[in-house]
């Protein structure tokens, strides 16, 4: 999973932007990447290659900004 | 020269201890101040609170000139106008809506309806005038947008009121008022300015978890689907024999729907009583609590004015059906900032949750109601 970019403002203003999960429609394989502008969830990308079997097709199934693991 | 000085004020060399007598001249100053003028340290005080609350001020003014910009930016992005947006924009950053009267309360919750109703749609007529290239739920994520700065520029105004009228009036209760719960004051508007981007870029905010469960409940089993009021849509499922209807805003433009109106017209249209009404909404959270805790009760969870939550437990009522309500809590930041993590994750629970209950309280071959409340932004069908 990447780090999620920072942007806007400075300091402690500054605001994580959320990650698109998408899901491969033909092998199932999960991937994220940095939001995209016109992403939604329930979203059919088809311009999208599958990193494991290289289908077009893939199903936006999640977007939201990732949370920092504490260790415990 | 200075050595001269510095012998002149020495007690032990000085002419009759010159720096013992000026240092009682300005301590008989002092006390004279604090007994004729008695509220000297009120003033004192006030003052500093004023320069506190000034600072404040301004960080709210550039937090509303951000918001202001994003919005300029994303209505000239988006919606490509012809001339300059940024008059018709600051126009509708002061657009109002005036409460119903309630000296008779009969009546009260339909003629606020109608109120909010003409307002909704007057704003989002103004926004798709400025925007003219923006598709219809572009539209409608950009009328949240205009209603992020309506809420700062608010904010902005009223805080601003009672620093002026405090300094004016020196009235150290007032500006200690506004100055308690300007912290509170100053989250909320840094929540506005993330919600802002979210608005702006079509991201799913906290808010949006119940459309997103009922999504993602509907995601490859919906049988049939139709819009019932307006921005509202409902997907008729079937888990296990038993007759799901799924009602929740149509994404993915920032919308919460009317869920209200869409139960009520859903279940008169229906031959029998549904079994179970199931409601799923965002709660806010008590701090010390988890973000995506999820709990369960009864009752309709629907936060805003009531008229939604009114019109189901009044339908509820009169024919009998149980209420059920989910609720997936957060912060009022988290609410209306891009979804986090545990947030989306707890969908998923709360999918699972609702699934039990239908296949527990609901027998096979009966119908079942559930509502996916909140706004949709950023979730599609």
């Amino acid at each position: 999973m990447s780090e999620p970019s920072l942007v806007i403002g400075r300091g402690k203003e500054r605001f994580q932007e959320p990650l698109t999960f998408l899901k491969c429609l033909e092998c199932g394989t999960e991937n994220s990447r940095p939001f995209k502008e016109a992403d939604y969830v329930l979203k059919v990308v088809e311009d999208e290659k599958c990193p494991k079997c290289g289908s077009m097709k893939s199903k936006i199934v999640n977007i939201y900004v990732p949370e920092k693991k504490t260790p415990k | 020269m200075v050595a001269e000085f510095l012998a002149f004020l020495n007690p032990a060399t000085g002419t009759d201890n010159v720096l013992s007598f000026l240092l009682s001249l300005i301590w008989i100053a002092f006390l004279m101040i604090f007994f004729l003028y008695p509220s000297f340290g009120q003033r004192m005080q006030l003052s500093y609170m004023l320069r506190d609350l000034e600072k404040k001020l301004n960080r709210l003014k550039a937090i509303k000139d951000e918001i202001h910009r994003v919005t300029v930016d994303t209505i000239k992005r988006v919606g490509r106008p012809e001339k300059d947006p940024t008059p018709e924009i600051d126009r509708l950053s002061e657009f109002f809506i005036i409460q119903p009267e309630s000296m008779d309360p009969y009546g009260l919750v339909y003629k606020l309806e109608h109120i909010l109703e003409t307002g909704e749609r007057t704003y989002e007529n103004e926004v798709a005038k400025i925007a003219p290239h923006a598709t219809e739920h572009q539209v409608k994520s950009l009328t949240n947008l205009v209603e992020v700065l309506r809420g700062i520029n608010t904010l902005y105004r009223v805080v601003r009121h009672y620093y002026l009228l405090g300094r004016k009036t020196s009235n150290i209760y007032m500006v200690l008022q506004i100055q308690m719960v300007l912290p509170m004051i100053i989250e909320i508007a840094e929540s506005y300015q993330q919600a802002a981007t979210a608005f702006s870029k079509g991201q799913p905010i906290g808010d949006g978890v119940g459309p997103l469960v009922a999504a993602k409940l509907a995601d490859g089993r919906e049988k049939e689907r139709y819009e019932i009021a307006k921005d509202t849509i409902v997907q008729e499922v079937e888990i296990e024999n038993r007759k799901v209807y799924v009602v929740r805003a149509a994404g993915p433009g920032g919308t919460v729907g009317r869920p209200g109106e869409a139960v009520k017209q859903l279940i008169e249209r229906l031959p029998e009583n549904p079994k179970l009404i199931v409601t799923i909404d965002a709660a806010l959270k008590l701090e010390g609590e988890e973000t995506g805790k999820i709990a369960e009760g009864v009752g309709v969870a629907i936060g805003g004015p009531g008229v939604d939550k009114y019109k189901i437990e009044e339908l509820a009522r009169s024919r009998g059906i149980p209420l059920h309500a989910f609720v997936i809590f957060q912060s009022i930041t988290e609410a209306i900032t891009p979804m986090r993590e545990s947030i989306a994750k707890s969908a998923d629970v709360v999918i699972e949750k609702v699934r039990q209950l239908i296949l527990e309280k609901v027998n096979g071959g009966e119908t079942v109601v559930v509502a996916g409340i909140g706004n949709t932004i950023g979730v599609g069908v």
